[in-house]
């Protein structure tokens, strides 16, 4: 048996496993025990989560739609009908009539591509991916406050601080090796907070847990401000000398006395005081947060206030303390880093910047456009508009994971032309004109990069399927074809330019990466990594004090829709399912989707545990089994998002935060009725 | 008994592949893990266990079984994989894990696929001078000098070898390499009895079996099950990294006209698997860990004449993400 080491493809833990190959197969799983993260331990889907690679439903060839079916096609040919169709569309609308979607699911190196396709190949900068709808808040919201968009600290500083206040984030679940680390850390005694809508499984396990509703989150954390200055809590030295702006921050929370703060969340005041009391009084304090954070119309400013909370405090810029966002898909950090964004190239830098820009062009030898693309929600948008003209998505599956899919479906046939290149047919390319067959993680070379920011090698462990081919050497192929030649031998290459021009990645080549890894800012060669960022001076020097007033959710429950709908995923299942629902063991934990209600509003609503509940939103409707629970609050339901036939985004509504353009994917009205 | 030098391990595993498949411990980067003899990586000095047991030699964690034709279904052809192979560097543990596999796949009911990999296997043992932080063979008894269950059993002297015959089969090999091989003195044995009282001393982890026994049937009800189970993630390691478990779930993966029957490990400690063994309604997570222990413990062994269904090797305590620890619970129940 072959052994192949390389990094999970399901979450931003990014643990390390081997893959044992017999006969060309994947055929065991060996997790690694010297890796940092895995410690030789892994979740459900990293054992069992791969058994997709060899699925017969796999795309091994390139498909043309002809009429309402596609017919099998050689590659010449799926090029050459992309080429056509592309030349003749831009000649005809322009460059901005193209856009791109990138994927969290592939790697950097690939993503990097993808973007370099769109910008220099296709003259736009309409390239975005899945970030979107998960942390395009914190980008802009930390970046703003701190000046880098990332997870400030380490995985397993984790499970050596001693408090741990977790918002919006369903740790063990959504991220298991980072539970692992808050459950080692409640082991040694530390004191774990806990806010969310639904009472999870650490919600049981901590020392106080905060059910605060949906969508409240400026007002809890401001409420826990305003008791900790009026308590003299702060860390006044921190604030004298890291940050600008706690004037106005202080004016600002000034008003949500533990009262209001109260009223609005239903929280009640004490817990809010105490909440506020365990968290400033340590001095290794972490902050965890997730989608329950971002997800929202208030995405920014709830990202900016958990800053606001650190900076406070004097949390931040040490080793235990920060704000950890967690991010969901096992690349969405590398895909940011790399440029797959519409308003910068890799390494976070403008596209507006003109020196920025020159580089690129000299790099890359051609003009770039100056002017920020379209965001992932408002290509869909120009498409039904007819602005839009064609699309070309790779490795994402928007009919199925973003908001208002009804709405989706539209956007996408009103395209003139749309390519999707994936592993299987989703829902997704269903709806293409051309369908290229990429390849797993487990067939091809590259990087991810972890939450922690750390860039980790993904090794080739098997050959393409059938004709199926890395996703990097076909977009290298069409772009070529396109008259925009790329020529690289293999991925490591592609790294070496990334490192050229990226500064946070400056020092990365693949040679050093294998001993798991380096942590960005890697900015030179002989650059160890960074564990935690912002020590001694904040990325932007200062840290800033961004204040936000509490805001109300774009979509509040009425008469007609009297639930709040919060959206998410369960542990067992990736995404938008095309992978582990193709898994005996993952599909046999949750088949389908359902509905968690809690027990009394399912009561009065007449329907039983099991029984089959209509949900309805203003967008669309939804059938599926009802989940009586206690553990989420009166008037708010929970669905997962996984199960295309029982699509959550059905339901939910496109209300973007206005800066970061990231959908409220937690907070829409709905209401129930019997199946 | 025999000596072998250290420097005459590889000569004597490449021989035996001249004859066989050879297993052995090996080192990919700082990892240890049960592979294809490579000398360049072999792992002689470990402490402690691979991660995962040679368990998979007998008992893959995915295995096909047979392919059948959908074409009316009569030709099946099935695989029984008859790979002649010989496996270095088994701990004491996993030794008495294989035991334990053989009684419950060879004894009433005869595995096919089981047999016909374990019957071509011939096990060499590797005693342990020291243990891990979570080894608590010797409460179990099945350790950390192995007293049956292997063909040939090294010890490690330092410089050389020393070799137990345990078995024809074990001897047979010994003799096709005799020159690489020199007889063991009573000075060498009575070295070895030394570092096993030594090696006694190095354990952290413990239990009171006799305790264990006599109080588990009585400790259905003690609130440590839902305690514990409560940090549960559902991940499954605790079942797939132990060396007897041996529950298996059956696919079929359909592709063209051929259809392949697919054995893959299973986890008792998942939601689904004991709506399908047991009940139709799931059991709670409490009730699994429970059953999970309560099969090592107390069911097994009324069911196999007092053998116990743990080895005491530790994986599921170094392999769980939520700390859950065999060895806490045990002594839970014997309190
Ligand atoms: S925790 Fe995340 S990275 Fe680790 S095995 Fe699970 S899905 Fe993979
Ligand atoms: S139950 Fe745990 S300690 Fe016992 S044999 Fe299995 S893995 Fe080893
Ligand atoms: S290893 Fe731990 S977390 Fe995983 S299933 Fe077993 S007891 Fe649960």
């Amino acid at each position: 048996m072959k052994r192949v080491l390389t990094t999970c493809e399901f979450c931003g833990c990014g643990c390390n496993f081997y893959l044992g190959v017999e006969d060309g197969k994947v055929v065991a799983i060996y997790p690694s025990v010297s890796h940092p993260i895995s410690q030789g331990r892994l979740c459900i889907k990293g054992w069992q989560g791969h058994e997709y690679i060899h699925s017969p439903e796999r795309l091994t060839t390139p498909l043309i739609k002809k009429g309402n079916r596609f017919r099998e096609a050689s590659w010449d040919e799926a090029y050459e009908l992309i080429v056509d169709k592309f030349n003749q569309i831009r000649t005809r609308y322009g460059n901005d009539s193209i856009a791109v979607f990138s994927s969290a699911k592939c790697t950097n190196e690939e993503n990097y591509l993808m973007q370099k396709f769109a910008r220099a190949c296709l003259g736009t900068n309409n390239v975005d991916h899945c970030a979107r709808l998960c942390h395009a808040s914190t980008v802009v919201g930390l970046a703003t406050t701190f000046g880098s968009g990332a997870m400030t600290n380490s995985i397993n500083e984790i499970a050596g601080a001693e408090v741990i206040f977790i918002i919006g984030s369903n740790t063990t679940e959504q991220h298991p090796l980072i539970g692992d680390r808050v459950l080692r850390a409640i082991e040694k005694g530390a004191k774990v907070i806990v806010a969310d809508p639904r009472e999870t499984q650490l919600a049981k396990l901590c020392s106080l847990y905060l059910m605060h509703k949906p969508g409240s989150d400026v007002a809890l954390l401001n409420g826990m401000m305003n008791a900790i200055i009026a308590e003299g809590l702060e860390d006044k030295e921190f604030i004298a000398e890291r940050t600008e702006g706690f004037e106005s921050l202080k004016e600002t929370v000034a008003d949500y006395t533990p009262e209001k703060s109260s009223a609005i969340t239903s929280v009640p005041e004490e817990k809010i005081v105490e909440a506020a009391r365990i968290y400033s009084r340590s001095k290794k304090s972490i902050i965890i947060y997730s989608m329950g954070i971002t997800q929202h119309t208030t995405g920014v400013d709830n990202v900016m206030t958990t800053a606001n909370l650190a900076m406070l405090t004097g949390n931040v810029g040490k080793e235990f303390t920060g704000v950890d966002p967690l991010r969901g898909q096992n690349n969405v950090q590398g895909a940011c880093d790399v440029g797959a964004l519409p308003n910068v190239f890799s390494g976070y830098q403008a596209v507006t910047d003109e020196k920025l820009r020159n580089k690129f062009e000299k790099a890359w030898k051609v003009t770039l456009p100056p002017q920020p693309g379209l965001t992932l929600v408002e290509m869909l948008n120009s498409a039904l508009e007819g602005s839009l003209r064609a699309m070309y998505i790779m490795g994402e599956n928007p009919m199925v994971s973003d908001p208002d899919i009804n709405h989706v479906e539209k956007s996408l046939k009103a395209l003139d032309f749309l390519v999707v290149q994936d592993i299987f047919l989703t829902e997704t390319a269903t709806l293409a004109d051309v369908v290229l067959p990429g390849v797993s993680f487990a067939e091809k070379d590259g990087t991810f990069t972890s939450t922690e920011r750390r860039i980790q090698r993904v090794r080739k462990a098997i050959e393409p399927l059938g004709d199926s081919k890395p996703d990097w050497k076909i977009i290298t192929e069409l772009s070529s074809r396109l008259g925009y030649r790329m020529d690289y031998s293999s991925p490591a290459e592609i790294m070496d330019e990334i490192a050229k021009l990226t500064p946070i990645y400056g020092g990365v080549s693949y040679s050093r990466l294998e001993s798991f890894g380096l942590q960005w800012p890697c900015p030179s060669p002989d650059h160890p990594g960074t564990p935690y960022l912002h020590k001694g001076s904040f990325t932007r020097g200062l840290g800033k004090f961004s204040p936000a007033d509490y805001k109300t959710p774009a979509e509040l429950p009425s008469h007609d829709y009297p639930f709040v709908l919060t959206t998410g995923r369960v542990g067992f299942h990736y995404h938008t399912g095309t992978m582990t629902r193709k898994d005996w063991a993952l599909e046999r934990e949750y088949p389908t989707g359902y509905v968690e209600v809690n027990s009394q509003d399912a009561k009065q609503l007449g329907i039983k545990n099991g029984q089959t509940a209509k949900v309805i939103s203003r967008r669309g409707e939804i059938s599926l089994s009802l989940k009586s629970v206690d553990t989420i609050a009166k008037g708010v339901v929970f669905i997962p998002f996984h199960f295309a036939e029982a699509a959550a985004n059905k339901l939910t509504a496109a209300n973007l935060d206005p800066v970061a353009k990231i959908p409220e994917y937690k907070v829409c009205a709905v209401r129930l009725e019997k199946g | 008994m025999k000596i072998l030098s250290k420097s005459n391990l590889v000569p004597f595993l490449e021989g035996l592949g001249l004859e066989f498949k050879v297993n052995a411990p090996l080192y990919e980067g700082q990892d240890v893990l049960f592979g294809d003899l490579d000398s360049s990586k072999l792992a002689t000095d470990f402490i402690g266990k691979p991660r995962l047991s040679p368990k998979e030699y007998s008992f893959p964690q995915r295995e096909r079984l047979f392919t059948f034709k959908n074409n009316g279904g009569v030709e099946i052809e099935a695989h029984l994989n008859e790979t002649k192979r010989v496996i270095w560097g088994i701990r004491p543990c996993d030794l008495y894990g294989l035991k334990f596999l053989d009684m419950v796949y060879l004894s009433d009911y005869v595995d096919p696929y089981y047999q016909a990999r374990r019957s071509n296997t011939i096990l060499l043992g590797l005693n342990c001078n020291k243990a891990e932080e979570s080894c608590f063979c010797s409460s179990i008894g099945t350790g950390p000098f192995a007293r049956e269950a292997f063909d040939l059993l090294f010890t490690d002297l330092g410089d050389v070898f020393l070799v137990e015959i345990g078995s024809k089969a074990g001897k047979k090999l010994i003799e096709k390499q005799a020159n690489l091989f020199t007889n063991a003195t009573s000075k060498d044995e009575k070295q070895a009895g030394i570092l096993e009282e030594k090696s006694k001393k190095t354990f952290k982890t413990y239990i009171d079996l006799g305790k264990v026994e006599a109080k588990i049937a009585g400790a259905s009800s003690s609130p440590v099950w839902a305690e514990e189970a409560a940090k549960c993630i559902l991940c499954g390691g605790c079942n797939w990294v132990c060396p007897t478990c041996y529950c298996f779930n059956i696919e079929d993966v359909t592709s063209g006209d051929k259809t392949q029957r697919v054995r893959y490990w299973d986890s008792c400690q998942l939601g689904g698997f004991t709506q399908m063994a047991a009940m139709n309604s799931r059991a709670t997570q409490a009730e699994r860990l429970r059953q999970r222990i309560y099969h090592k413990f107390s069911y097994n062994p009324d069911k196999y004449g007092g053998e116990i269904g743990c080895t005491g090797c530790g994986r599921c305590i170094d392999v769980c993400p939520a700390g859950i620890n065999i060895a806490y619970i045990l002594r839970r129940v014997a309190n």
